[in-house]
Formats: C-alpha cells, structure tokens, sequence
C-alpha cells in the first residue's frame, strides 16, 4: 500500500535518529521531530496553537525548558493552559532527542515577529530598566543568570508568561529555582496594562 | 363530513392549541420537503492545451477532490501531504498501522483482518450527503449499512435503575407509554372541540393511545413492545415489568434515548464496506500519483501572477510554482507558517478553534455483544467513556473491534490522561454494561485528535456562542472564503457552515473549483 511504500527512503533519511523498530514487519516509522506542527514553520511560533517561537532561541534555555516539562516543573498548574499542552510533548523524549531538537532547532533563521500587542513602549522603557539587570538592556538574554533572551519572542507569548508568573502558574514548583526568581520579579507589573507596556518596549529592541 | 385540512388551516388549528411556537415549527415539518439537493455534477472548464499548474496543501478529502476534478480538467496538480497518509480526519486504523498522535505514538496491533478494523475520525455517512455519495459511485467505492439506532443495545446511568443497563427499547417504549398518557389525560373533550372536528380529535387521541401503547382508560401498563420477559414462541409470552418514571427522568439518559439518531445522526447510515478510508483509496487510484508524502509546507507566497509555495520533504526544503492554490491544512496550522496574507485573511485564520474529538477501541476475543441480541448500533452511557459501538460488519465471526469510548470533546478530559488512564477508563466505564468486558477486550487504540500531528483537532469552531453566529463571525467567514488575489483558496470542512462532516469537505471543494472555473472561462475568454 501507499503508505508502506516510503518507509525505506525514510529509514535512511531517519537513521541515527532512534526508531522504534519491529523485527519482522515493516512499520511506518516515527521520530520526536513534531515540534513545527505546534511551534510553526521554521519554529517561527503560531498564535493559532499559542505555541511560541523556537527559532533563534539559546541553547540552554530550549534544553532547560524542555527539561523542565519532561520533569513536571513547568506545565502542571492546572490554569497554566498553555503549558499543559507543552508537557506532554517534552514527557517522552530522551536525553538523545534532546540533543538532536537543539542542533534541528539551531538551524532555524530567525525571522522578524509581528507586532500584535498594544501598549505604552515609553512607559514600558521605564519599567523595563529593571529586567535589563537580567535580561540585558538590549533583551539579548544572560546565560550566567539563566534570564533568556526576550526581544524577538513573540509577545502575545510574552504576555501569557508575565500573566503566568504572576498568578503563579509559572514558576512556582519547590525545584524551579529559575522561575521562582521571575516570579518575584514579575510582582513590580501591577496590572495588565503595565504588561502590555512593558511587551510594547519589548517589541521596539527588535534583533538582527 | 371529511374533508383535507389546508396546510393554513392546520397552522390556525396547532396556533389555536400551541401557540405561535408551534405553529412555526409546524411549518417547517410541514413545509412542502425541503427541496432535495440532488448530485449535481460539476460544470467546469477542460483547459485543453492551456497549462495550468495547482498546488494542494493537505490531502484531505476535500483537497484530494480538488486534485480528482482538476485532473480531470487537465489542470496539473501536487498534493503536499505533511503526514504519511493521506486522508487526515478520514482514518481507519488496521493490523500495524502508525497512530501518530503526538506525545503518545502507538501502533494497532488488531488481528491482520478485513473486518478487524476502526473508523478512528469519521464513520457514518447519512443517506442525505448526496455530493459524497456520487463519489462513492463514481469512484466504484462497496457501500453497506451502518446502524446507527439499536433498540437492543443499552442505556446506561449511574444514577438510574441502581446503574444496571437498560436496553434503549424498554427506555424508548416506557417514555412514550408515560407521556402519552400524560398527552392523553390532559386533552379533555372541551379542549379538542375547540379547533379539531370529532373525527379528527378521534383520530389524534387514537395516534397518543398507540403512541404509548395504553389500555383502557388511557394508563401505560406496560408493553410487549419491549420484547417479552420470558416465552413468546412455544409458550405466552411474559409481559416485562414497568420501568420507574424517576429513575428515567434521573438524567439526561432519557432525552439521549428519543433524540440520538436524528438528522445527520439519523438510524440507518452507510459506511464503505473495509473501512470509511476506502474513500480516500478511491481518490488515490485516480490521482495516487500526484500525491507527495511526508512534505509539510511551510510557506505560501501569493503573489499577482501565482503562487510560490514551499515544502519541507526528505529534509530538504523544495519550491513549487503554481498558478493556484488549494489550501484544507487546518486554519489554525496554517497561521503559523510564513504567508503573505492580507491582515483581514489572517485575522480570520486566527478565529477559527477547534474541537476535541476522541475515540478510543479494543479488539473484542469474541463478539459478546451478539450473544446479547446486539447486531450493530450504539450503547449510550452518562460516563465520559460515553459510548460503545458494536460493529455492523463481520457478523458472526470469531472476533471484531467495538468503539470503546467517543468524546466529542468540550474539553480535554481524555487527551489530558496518558494512555493507561485513559484504557483503565473505558474498561471501568464499559463493564457497566458488559460485566466481563475487561477480560474480552484487548489490543486498545486511543485517538486525541487534538494531538494528531498536522490536525491538532476536529470540528472547526467559528463561533463562540453555542447557537449563532455574530454579524462579524459571519463577514470573516466569507473573508476566508473568497480567494486570496484569485489564487489561494481555503477548502475543508472547515470552509463550511456545517463543520465534522465530509460531505461538507466536499461541498466547500466544488464552491472553490467552481469559483476558480468562472475566472479561468473569464481569463481565456
Ligand atoms: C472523530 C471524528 C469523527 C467524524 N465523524 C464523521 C462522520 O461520521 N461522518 C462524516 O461525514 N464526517 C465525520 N468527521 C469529519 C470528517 O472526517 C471531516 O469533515 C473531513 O475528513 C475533513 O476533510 P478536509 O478536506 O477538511 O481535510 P482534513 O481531514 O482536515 O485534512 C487536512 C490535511 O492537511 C494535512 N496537513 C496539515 N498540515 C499540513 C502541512 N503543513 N503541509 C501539508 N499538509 C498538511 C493533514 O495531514 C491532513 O491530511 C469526523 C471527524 C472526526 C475527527
Ligand atoms: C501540541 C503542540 C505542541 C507541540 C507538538 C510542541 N509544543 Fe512546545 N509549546 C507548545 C505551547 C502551547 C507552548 C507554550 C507554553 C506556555 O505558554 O507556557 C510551548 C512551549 C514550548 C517551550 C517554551 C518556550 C519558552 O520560551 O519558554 C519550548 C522550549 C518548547 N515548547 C519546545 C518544543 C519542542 C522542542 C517541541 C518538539 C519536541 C515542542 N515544543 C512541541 C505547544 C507544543
Ligand atoms: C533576577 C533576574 C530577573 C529579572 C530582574 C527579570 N527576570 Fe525575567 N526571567 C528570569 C529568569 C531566570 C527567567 C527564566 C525562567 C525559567 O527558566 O523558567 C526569566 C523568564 C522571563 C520570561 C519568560 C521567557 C520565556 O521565553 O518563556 C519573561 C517573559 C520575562 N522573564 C520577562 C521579564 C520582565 C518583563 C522583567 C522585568 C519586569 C523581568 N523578566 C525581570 C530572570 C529575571
């Protein structure tokens, strides 16, 4: 049949990625990189599955992240929508898998993100000053303080982490020591608006 | 003296006793048969020596009929198919197929079988899906019977009859014996002098009385259309007790009882004989060639001129130009890819949600269901296992495959559970009606169609409210509908105000070909 008759070419173009092999019979094969149907071309992010951008993202925030998922740390808050539908898609993949989604995912170009937040950039430049002592002025991120970079994300994903952070649904596991700090620091954002503000300013760091 | 009633004066005479509520409703189940949509066969364009190139995004149902009627026009198409199958919502899983669903792969081990197999997405065709059937025809496709009503199979609740199953029949004919008799009561002989004559008061008090089965008196004692409790050949036949009235006002049960099977859902529908994927097979005979497996798309480009769209295959990234695009990729996939869309297009794109579809199987070591009188038809149950279907096909033979739960979604109960929660459910679930279940059933399979790679979903949703649509649901509806510069059309069911049905898929297919048959007459005119 039909969709028998790829497998072998697959097996080749497959192979060092590990597949699940019946001895006697042919069967379609499958590999853990299934992260673009979520995350978008290229890992460009994808409003329509609020799934956010992977291109261009460090390699040990990604291994972190998804670390944490496959441990139950992020994505287990019973609010945390977004994250619940992350976790399950880390829950199975091995050390291995891991390494090869980072070298897949380094191979993405960075592309320009929309804009689809409305805020006060000025405002947000204000408040901003204060995650700059982590994130960097310039949102390039800081692997010594495990702040990631935040120009360039998409920012309605931006938004949902903040919301996330504040209300605690992200960040705040006994073994999250990462989110933990976020989440203390995401307590100077009153209020929705200064969210938005903040994402605003955000957005104005761009990236080359 | 008789005479015909005008339809008018029938209205006046139900308005007289029901109001104007019934008197409208009246007039729609009365209103003249709603004119019968017939097979209409497409009337398009044959290009002849004018070449025109079609890219397919998706080989869905409705792209791969695209593909068939373009071909046939002498259009030249692609099919770009991220997954290894074609059919995407049109799946039936066999003896080692791949279920991909993302986050918990398995494959089916069902006994390498014609019969043993399962319609994981759709299932049932209603006689009335008149485009797809023309195609089942056309494309030589084996049709047989699916049952969707059984009157032998069972209503199980909880919070009824002490949570014994029930069969639907003594639910049904128990209803209607209570009702009628509360019908029958309540119209005295003052109330129906008033708008009917004596023998049409008559008549309608004979069709209440026959309705429930009432003896004298008009009571409901029971009935022997329930089947007898014991003899009924070679001996009188024991009338079955009554059921109690509480127990099937309890729940929602008794309302599931009298208005499962009605419209698309309707008793009798069809099914292709070896699997509802037997439809895609038919397509593919015909265009099974143009079809490229395992390219995902990642970009359309629309521009004046065309269409540049590219694919991801063999881990390569390839371009293919064409003049027109037909794009069943699920809208909410197709926002995150790279596209040039105008921002109303994609605003609409952004709209549209999805629903939760889930469906889960065992393979059954023996048919236990036909020890109980049980040929086809759906068990109904207030779980969220919710349903068992017993299949309608392989009557007789050793083994089949039922349908151990069916989740319409609303949630994402079932998706959210690994998949030993998720079988240890509908094993508790299903021994309420079969006590041995849990050792005749094996070999599971369980279907989250909102984590089906490249689905990520069921029913499109365009609207937020449960009954209507907004004025500005219904302008992003068309926005999505009509095509980006003439070249990129959006088809699938999900182009349809009718979502989850194939014929929809279908229908949405023929209005884009015939859109983009009147600019192609106009073009070469
Ligand atoms: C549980 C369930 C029960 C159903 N029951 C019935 C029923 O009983 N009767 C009935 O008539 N209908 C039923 N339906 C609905 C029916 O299956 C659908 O209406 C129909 O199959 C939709 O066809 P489509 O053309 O819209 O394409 P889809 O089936 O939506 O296919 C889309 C295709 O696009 C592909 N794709 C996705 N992303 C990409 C990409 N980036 N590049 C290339 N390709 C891509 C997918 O792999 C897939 O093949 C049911 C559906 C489900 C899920
Ligand atoms: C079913 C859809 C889906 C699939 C498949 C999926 N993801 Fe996700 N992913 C999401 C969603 C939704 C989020 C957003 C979670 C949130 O808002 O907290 C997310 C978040 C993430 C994050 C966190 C990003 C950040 O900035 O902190 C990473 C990293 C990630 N995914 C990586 C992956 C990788 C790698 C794969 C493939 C192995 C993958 N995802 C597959 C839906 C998916
Ligand atoms: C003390 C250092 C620190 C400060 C100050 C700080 N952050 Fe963070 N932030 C972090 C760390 C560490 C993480 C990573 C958490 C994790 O690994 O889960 C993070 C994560 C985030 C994320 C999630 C990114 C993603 O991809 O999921 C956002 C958004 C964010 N910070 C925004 C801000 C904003 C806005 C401010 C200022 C109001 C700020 N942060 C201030 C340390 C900081």
């Amino acid at each position: 049949m039909i969709r028998k008759r790829l497998i072998i070419s697959f097996l080749i173009a497959l192979a060092g990625i590990s597949i699940p092999l019946q001895a006697a019979e042919e069967r379609e094969p499958f590999d853990d990189r299934y992260c673009t149907t979520c995350h978008g071309a290229d890992g460009r992010g994808n409003y329509g599955v609020q799934a956010p951008r992977l291109a261009g993202m460090e390699d040990w925030y990604l291994i972190r992240q998804l670390e944490n998922f496959r441990a139950g740390i992020r994505g287990v808050h019973p609010r945390d929508i977004e994250g619940i539908a992350m976790r399950p898609m880390a829950a199975k993949l091995t050390d291995e898998s891991i390494t090869d989604i980072v070298d897949w995912v380094g191979s993405w170009e960075y592309l320009p993100t929309e804009v689809t937040v409305e805020g006060d950039a000025a405002a947000g430049a204000q408040l901003y000053s204060q995650c700059a002592t982590c994130h960097g002025a310039d949102g390039q991120g800081n692997e010594a303080l495990g702040a990631p970079a935040l120009r360039g994300q998409n920012d309605w994903y931006l938004v949902t982490q903040l919301r996330n952070f504040k209300q605690g649904w992200r960040g705040s596991d006994a073994q999250d020591s990462y989110g933990q700090q976020m989440m203390a620091m995401v307590q100077m954002l009153a209020d929705d608006d200064t969210i938005n503000n903040v994402v605003s300013y955000i957005n104005t760091l761009g990236r080359n | 003296m008789t005479r015909l009633v005008t339809r008018r004066e029938f209205l006046n005479l139900l308005g007289a006793t029901g109001g104007t509520a019934a008197a409208l409703k009246a007039g729609t189940a009365l209103g003249l048969l709603p004119a019968t949509r017939s097979a209409k066969a497409l009337d398009l364009l044959a290009l002849g020596s004018n070449n025109k190139k079609v890219a397919i995004l998706g080989g869905g149902l409705s792209g791969l009929t695209v593909a068939h009627e373009l071909g046939k026009r002498g259009y030249d198409c692609t099919v770009l198919e991220a997954s290894h199958r074609c059919g995407g919502r049109i799946f039936t899983v066999r003896h080692g197929d791949l279920i991909d669903e993302i986050g918990n792969r398995q494959y089916c081990e069902f006994d390498d079988e014609p019969h043993m197999y399962f319609n994981a997405g759709a299932a049932r065709i209603p006689t009335s899906h008149k485009q797809l059937l023309a195609y089942c025809k056309e494309l030589e496709i084996e049709l047989e019977v699916f049952v969707g009503e059984n009157n032998n199979a069972y209503m199980q609740d909880d919070g009824s009859f002490d949570g014994k199953p029930v069969r639907a029949n003594d639910y049904k004919t128990n209803i209607r014996g209570f009702l009628s008799e509360m019908l029958a009561k309540s119209m005295s002989a003052q109330q129906m002098d008033e708008p009917f004559t004596d023998e049409e008061a008559e008549n309608l008090l004979g069709l209440i009385r026959s309705f429930g089965d009432l003896r004298e008196g008009d009571l409901y004692q029971g009935s022997t259309r329930t089947g007898y409790a014991s003899g009924g050949y070679l001996t009188h036949g024991v009338q079955k007790d009554m059921l109690a009235f509480r127990d099937l006002l309890a729940g929602p049960m008794a309302r599931t009882a009298m208005t499962a099977y009605e419209g698309d859902y309707g008793p009798c529908l069809l099914q292709p004989k070896g699997g509802m994927d037997n439809i895609i097979a038919g397509f593919l005979r015909k265009v099974g060639e143009q079809v490229k497996y395992r390219a995902m798309v990642a970009s359309i480009q629309v521009n004046n001129d065309g269409v540049n769209v590219a694919y991801d295959q063999d881990g390569e990234r390839h371009q293919l130009e064409v003049d027109y695009c037909f794009n069943c990729i699920p809208t909410h996939l197709t926002v995150g890819l790279d596209h040039n869309f105008p921002g109303d297009y994609v605003k609409a794109l952004k709209y549209v949600r999805r629903g939760e579809a889930y469906k889960a199987a065992f393979q059954a070591k023996e048919r236990f269901w036909e020890k109980e009188d049980i040929y086809g038809g759906i068990t109904r149950m207030n779980n969220r296992s919710s349903e068992i279907w017993y299949p309608p096909h392989g009557i007789h033979k050793e083994k089949g495959v039922v349908l151990g739960a069916y989740d319409f979604g609303g949630g994402m109960y079932h998706t959210m559970m690994s998949q030993e929660e998720r079988i240890e459910a509908h094993l508790r679930d299903g021994e309420k009606v079969h006590p041995n279940y849990r050792n005749l059933v094996e070999k599971p399979v369980t279907i989250a169609w909102h984590r089906m790679n490249h689905m990520l979903g069921c029913a499109a949703r365009w609207r937020r409210s449960f009954r209507t649509w907004t004025t500005e649901e219904e302008e992003m509806y068309h926005t999505l509908q009509a095509p980006v510069n003439g070249r990129h059309y959006v088809i699938g069911d999900q182009m349809s105000m009718h979502s989850a049905w194939m014929e929809s898929a279908v229908l949405s297919a023929h209005w884009a070909m015939e859109d983009l048959d009147q600019r192609v007459r106009a073009e070469l005119a």
